[in-house]
């Protein structure tokens, strides 16, 4: 073995380094006693709650808290533990729970009291988790989202503030903002439409030809979308999708899970879908400027503009508001 | 108008930012963050914890500004602030108890492979690190890890170089002693050198 290099360093992300800072200022701001504080009320960071920690995202882990070959205390008490995948992808199995990391993402897994979280900080995993019987479910944070689980295999996967959970098998609930969301077998849902679930005949493959039209410079005028009602519970909103909507649907699915590994795929896609005026065309704008946004790109101010002068009380508008403010500079 | 030093520029971006100007605050937080943050790694091994540790160093760092006269770097004085604060975080901290293991998947490359044995290596020093005195750890952190002089390590912990060389020392004897029983350990220490 050899290891005649140094470890690396690595980066805090920009997420991270947006957290510390506001952190910083807001202490300043508020004058306080950094020593005084820091004794009497110990923080954790994934705790914040600021708009950026919302990203966040906790889960109860594990049966073996009440199992007899897993010593209750161990967990309990252990610290958190940050889990990083670099190029390729990683897995780890504690207890019966198994979580398989995609490449470049990261979790952090803790416990409060009896109830262990696992935080996704950026990424996908996939979460094997066997059921749970009587004893505490499985819930996985991440940012405003939070997936409960009984048992059943799921994937979380986290871009800045924006998620996405895929089931493979058993039911899950998400909570998102005070709503509760059902999500089954080879269902998708996303953060940029909360009241939707993408229903998959077949999970593992949701690969409809998308035709990639060239990049424009700057969006084309949109047609005025028709925003559907926001429907009361999930279910309900998948029986009311029509055709169209359920292959645009299934369009942004694709497109999302493009991001990863063919982002300029992926922004192509959600421009051409924007140019529709299916109920996802806002979703796929907003999602164009949420991209460009991370890839720094410039346009993404302009994205977002447009987003808002068409959709001001859009389901993204608050988070286009936001992320246009941070681009600008607003505090 | 004759251009500024680099000291000058420190100092009065300090007095600036001392004085409460936001931007000079902004200013000094980009242009010192990735050093803070790599001094501040170095010490802990992860991100684990470095949110929390960055914003308490950097309230400290600008809590501190109406002290910094110029005579070292801007750059090393926030180090060395931060390190101050890293001792404060170390010396209270209770070590983790879990353990965890990462597998390796079955396709894993040979270079995957080697990567993953040798972030296995720095998870074992890390973990002996943790059981070790915080100024030992701080000094052979610096040291041994990041491959800094000892007049440096000195510096940055408001230490002299005996002492510093003391620490390392104590710090190497250590590990190895909790090297024994753990192979992939003792090659990385003895690959990693330290000796001051």
């Amino acid at each position: 073995m050899s290891h005649t290099e140094r470890p690396p360093v690595e980066p805090l992300s920009d997420v991270a380094w947006s957290r510390v800072e506001r952190g910083v200022w807001s202490r300043l701001d508020e004058g306080e006693d950094t020593a005084r504080i820091r004794h009497a009320t110990p923080r954790r960071w994934w705790l914040v709650a600021t708009p950026f920690v919302a990203a966040a995202a906790a889960a109860l882990l594990f049966l073996f808290l009440h199992s007899p070959s897993a010593p209750r205390t161990t967990l309990a008490d252990a610290g958190p533990t940050r889990i990083v995948s670099e190029a390729s992808p990683s897995s780890v199995s504690l207890g019966d729970a198994h979580i398989a990391l995609d490449p470049h993402s990261a979790i952090v897994m803790s416990s409060h009291d009896t109830a262990p979280n696992v935080i996704v900080e950026q990424g996908a995993a996939w979460f094997s988790v066997e059921p749970r019987g009587s004893r505490p479910p499985f819930v996985v944070l991440a940012g405003d989202t939070r997936v409960r689980v009984i048992g059943t295999r799921f994937k979380v996967a986290r871009s800045a503030e924006r998620v996405q959970v895929t089931v493979d098998h058993g039911i899950v609930e998400i909570g998102y903002h005070g709503d509760v969301t059902r999500v089954t077998n080879g269902q998708v849902w996303s953060s940029d439409a909360p009241s939707s679930v993408i229903g998959m005949a077949t999970p593992e493959v949701v690969t409809p030809e998308i035709e990639m039209p060239e990049m424009p410079a700057t969006p084309q005028p949109l047609p005025t979308p028709k925003l559907a009602s926001r429907p009361a519970q999930t279910q309900t909103a998948t029986a009311a999708a029509n055709d169209s909507d359920d292959r645009d649907a299934l369009k942004y699915a694709e497109l999302a899970r493009l991001e990863a590994s063919s982002p300029d795929a992926a922004m192509a896609g959600y421009l051409a879908l924007a140019k529709g005026s299916g109920r996802w065309a806002p979703v796929a704008l907003y999602a164009a400027g949420r991209l460009a946004a991370d890839r720094h790109e410039t346009r993404a101010a302009t994205f977002l503009d447009i987003y808002l002068r068409r959709f001001p009380h859009g389901a993204n508008a608050d988070d286009a508001r936001q992320l246009l403010g941070r681009l600008k500079g607003t505090p | 108008m004759a251009a500024r030093t680099p000291r000058e520029h420190d100092v009065a971006l300090a007095q600036r930012a001392g004085g409460g100007d936001r931007a000079a605050q902004k200013e000094l937080f980009h242009a010192q963050k990735q050093g803070v943050h790599h001094a501040l790694f170095r010490v802990l091994g992860s991100n684990r914890e470095l949110e929390d540790l960055l914003q308490d160093s950097f309230v400290a760092i600008f809590r501190a500004l109406p002290s910094f006269r110029g005579e070292s770097t801007l750059a090393r004085w926030c180090q060395t602030i931060a390190m101050r604060t890293a001792f404060a975080t170390i010396a209270k901290r209770r070590p983790a108890l879990l353990e965890l293991v990462e597998e390796q998947v079955a396709d894993a490359t040979p270079d995957v492979q080697r990567t993953m044995r040798a972030k296995d290596a720095v998870r074992r020093l890390y973990g002996a690190l943790d059981k070790i005195e915080a100024k030992q750890r701080i000094a052979y952190a610096l040291f041994a890890i990041d491959g800094r002089t000892l007049a440096e390590v000195a510096e940055l912990t408001d230490s002299t170089v005996l002492a510093v060389k003391t620490r390392v020392w104590r710090a190497r004897r250590e590990l190895m002693r909790r090297a024994r029983k753990d192979e992939v350990l003792a090659e990385y220490l003895t690959e990693l050198g330290g000796d001051s």
